[in-house]
């Protein structure tokens, strides 16, 4: 869908816009309600027992470390943590959930009255028609990058994850035309946090955003992976549209399958337009639950039926009630650690990076890590060549393997190497692309690579002498020991020379004086 | 307050309760009595008693973030009426709602 008719539309109609998120908790070792372990994929219905089947007489018993994640992720949204809270029986029937209900949080969840601050720049700023009018008070910030607006958080409240069917027969696995379906319980009962954000979002972009930010504050905390396409992170949105200046409310739908963020912003943009056009063409919004289907770039209705959402929450009778003591709280406050905001704020106060550069970096805590084992190599005044590394060809190489950091074959320490080698001069920054390439592929050492490949090597006859001399002249001993009889010594002296020629020396050569002067 | 027989047929609905028009006059009388009990309770003195869902004291049941083994693939889907590839076959769904 063309930008320009989304903004066309925006002009007229406000999009008021709430998410809600779910998190599966990865981090942690065992499901929610019994000691299954949490992993991805696998062979079906093997991390399955009692409890997470639903089997009679099975007795659930709430993961500790489930309810500490959910409440460090609602005090790292300024949530207040309830006094008292539990857990409810929410009942539905559909074939992933074998209990036919679903253990989840209904009036009492552990947090709530929270918010979000996101930074909109860029091209999405657009979107926000209404910037100079300044109606909303969630607006804080204006400048000439963009606005930063204020996101409420409703509530957060931790539940079981269900299980993942697969539809046989039929097109594209989709559940209509399907002839029967499989049902795998690998996933059922695996810890999920539902996040559920105030209705205060205006424009695709802010959904975007949003959903953005809450991903690097929980990969800081580490409590999930939070990947969208393995479903770890899950996006829904509620939409709804109104003529600009309405203060009532336009009849909502709610968004499913939106498995990117990218998605997440064209899935919105396309529901609005389509809810805009449906008004203009005299027609009416019908409250509906919305299928966005990538392929075709649309959101499609499914059919349901209104009894399906009477959900009828009793208290879970198998669990007691929660009361967290302020002491207890505070306990968890203190694990707290430094968030995405005030690591991009300290990435441009220590080494001067660029606002967007440092935010993207501060995004993924781990790729930040990386950076800071790095720039504690090369010292801050190599900062930007190094982030400029990271987040350019080093972040392509990942993309491009599909893989993650753990798996990178360039360490830290080599990135490090390879911009100071660029940095002082060794190797210009055309053969650093040709190192770093090398790098990727066989996994070695910048410095070797260069040494090696006779990058700017060193074959002058003269120079390679006199650092033979000076090498043998510094070090006596061990040219008596290598006369010895030591020979074996030869490898050490090729590495000092080499060294002293700041691996320029051609290998070859260097042996050659070596053997020569040492033998002589 | 009490059960309209289109109460019960709701109920019954959401339940997936297969009811012929006979039961569903006799739940109907039978539920009816059991909220006829609940006016009982509704009508003592509960001034300062708080609600509780719960009897007993205690709180913050939890147990550690601990693996325990589980059921074999073989015992799982022991009891299931049909099996395919390890996983549980359910017959074709009409009319469902995807996703949760």
């Amino acid at each position: 869908m063309a930008k320009d008719r989304l903004t066309e539309v925006l002009e007229r109609y406000e999009a008021v816009i709430g998410l809600e998120i779910h998190t599966e908790l990865t981090s942690l070792n065992s499901k929610m309600f019994c000691g299954c372990p949490v992993a991805f994929g696998g062979e079906p219905n093997t991390r399955v027992c009692p409890v997470c089947l639903g089997l009679p007489g099975a007795l659930p018993v709430p993961n500790e470390a489930a309810v500490e994640a959910t409440v460090l992720a609602g005090l790292s949204v300024e949530c207040a943590i309830a006094p008292y809270s539990q857990f409810h029986r929410k009942q539905y029937f559909y074939p992933d959930m074998p209990k036919d209900y679903q253990i989840s949080q209904y009036d009492l969840p552990f947090c709530g009255f929270g918010h979000v601050d996101i930074e909109v720049d860029g091209d999405g700023v657009a979107e926000r028609i209404d910037l100079d009018a300044a109606v909303s008070a969630n607006l804080l910030e204006r400048d000439s990058d963009g606005y930063v607006t204020r996101i409420g958080v409703t509530r957060i409240h931790l539940e079981e994850d269900t299980g993942k069917m697969v539809h046989v027969g039929g097109s594209e696995g989709r559940i209509s035309g399907a002839d029967h379906s499989l049902v795998d319980f690998n996933r059922a009962g695996t810890p999920l946090m539902e996040l559920v954000s105030e209705p205060d979002i205006r424009t695709p972009e802010e959904a975007r955003r949003f959903a953005q930010k809450l991903r690097s504050i929980f990969l800081a905390l580490g409590i999930s992976d939070c990947s969208m396409e393995e479903g770890s992170m899950r996006v829904d949105g509620n939409v709804s549209v109104r003529p600009r200046g309405q203060v009532e409310l336009g009849t909502k739908s709610e968004i499913k399958n939106m498995n990117s963020f990218k998605t997440l912003h064209d899935a919105l943009a396309y529901e609005i337009v389509r809810q805009a056009d449906e008004i203009d063409a005299g027609g009416r919004i019908v409250q509906e639950t919305r299928h966005y289907d990538v392929g075709a770039k649309r959101t499609s209705a499914l059919r349901s039926k209104e009894e399906a959402h009477d959900y009828r929450y009793f208290p879970e009778p198998d669990m007691v009630p929660f009361e967290f003591t302020p002491e207890w709280i505070e306990g968890i406050r203190a694990r707290l650690p430094e968030l995405p905001d005030a690591r991009r704020d300290r990435f441009v106060r220590d080494f001067g990076l660029p606002k967007g550069d440092a935010r993207t970096l501060a995004a993924d805590a781990s790729f930040a890590d990386f950076f800071e084992e790095a720039v504690a190599l090369t010292g801050p005044s190599l900062a930007k060549p190094l982030v400029n590394w990271a987040l350019g060809d080093f972040s392509a190489y990942l993309n491009a393997e599909g893989i993650s950091l753990g798996e990178s074959r360039v360490t830290s320490a080599m990135l490090a190497e390879l911009v100071e080698l660029i940095g002082d001069g060794t190797i210009s920054g055309k053969q650093g692309k040709v190192v770093f390439v090398e790098m990727t592929t066989s996994g070695d050492a910048p410095g070797a690579i260069v040494a090696l490949r006779g990058m700017k090597q060193v074959s002058d006859s003269d120079a390679i002498e006199a650092a033979v001399d000076r090498v043998m002249a510094a070090s006596p001993a061990e040219v008596a020991n290598y006369r010895a009889g030591k020979t074996t010594l030869i490898g050490w002296f090729v590495g000092q020379v080499m060294r002293e020629m700041k691996g320029q020396g051609n290998p070859g050569l260097v042996n050659e004086v070596l053997a020569r002067k040492l033998d002589a | 307050m009490s059960i309209s027989e289109a109460d019960v047929r709701h109920v019954a609905l959401l339940a997936r309760l297969a009811l012929s028009d006979e039961q569903i006059v006799r739940l109907q009388a039978e539920l009816n009595s059991i909220l006829g009990h609940i006016e009982h309770m509704q009508a003592l003195d509960l001034e300062g008693v708080e609600p509780t869902s719960h009897s007993i004291p205690l709180r913050n049941a939890t147990r550690p973030d601990v693996v325990r083994p589980g059921l074999s693939r073989e015992l799982a889907l022991l009891n299931a009426p049909e099996a395919e590839n390890g996983a549980f076959v359910i017959p074709r769904i009409v009319g469902a709602e995807e996703g949760a």
